[in-house]
């Protein structure tokens, strides 16, 4: 497995990527849950997906 | 905690609609991304992802979901996809790839996922992993949920 980037360009049905966001959006704003444990949970989702950005 | 009788499972869809209650605008969107994805992606190829995925993570009643947009002849030879001669080679390289994908997502082969860009493209490959992830989180949510507030399973 490499680690370089797979596709060109990572643009996608603009309908579906703006929904996406609006769902992420929606998520982080939600606050039930105390801010660390959001970071740590999203840190460590990061990790699993090999997310950097 | 619902308002279901016990031999009436409710729908997925029903199930979320409760759990998230008042948190409307997640709700909206959570159901947005969802429809949305069956727009973008091949609904018979997301329904083989959904149900080889369901299969894997012991989903009961998405499997059951997934399989009415199926012929049955692809449904029940799923899980000797390898193998069998009911899927083409495209369905097979992205059922390889949803298997990695829930798996061990960032260790998927470069084989894995250049197979299933040539079969889609490049955008139609980036739409179809992002299809994955909406499919695989819903999936999630609801065995998390199901465990925490109650079965829905049926």
């Amino acid at each position: 497995m490499t680690r370089v980037q797979r596709v060109e360009s990572s643009s996608f049905n603009p309908l579906f990527r703006e929904a996406l966001s609006r769902w992420q959006e929606e998520v982080v704003q939600l606050d039930l849950v105390d801010p660390v444990t959001t970071e740590m949970v999203r840190l460590r989702c990061a990790e699993h997906h090999d997310c950097y950005t | 905690m619902f308002a279901y009788s016990v031999n009436m499972a409710p729908s997925t869809a029903q199930f979320f609609n409760e759990v998230l209650g008042e948190r409307t605008h997640v709700k909206k969107e959570l159901a947005n991304i969802h429809d949305l994805a069956w727009d973008v992606v091949d609904k018979e190829l997301l329904s083989l992802c959904k149900l080889r995925m369901a299969m894997i993570l012991g989903c009961l009643q998405e499997v059951d979901s997934a399989k009415q947009y199926l012929d049955p002849s692809k449904s029940g030879a799923i899980a000797q996809w390898v193998s069998s001669d009911n899927f083409t080679s495209g369905e097979k390289s992205c059922l390889r790839f949803a298997e990695e994908f829930i798996i061990d997502v960032s260790s998927i082969p470069d084989n894995s996922a250049f197979a299933v860009r040539e079969y889609l493209g490049e955008e139609g490959f980036v739409t179809f992993v992002n299809a994955l992830l909406v499919v695989e989180q819903r999936m999630r949510l609801l065995l998390v949920w199901n465990k925490i507030l109650g079965d829905n399973s049926g």
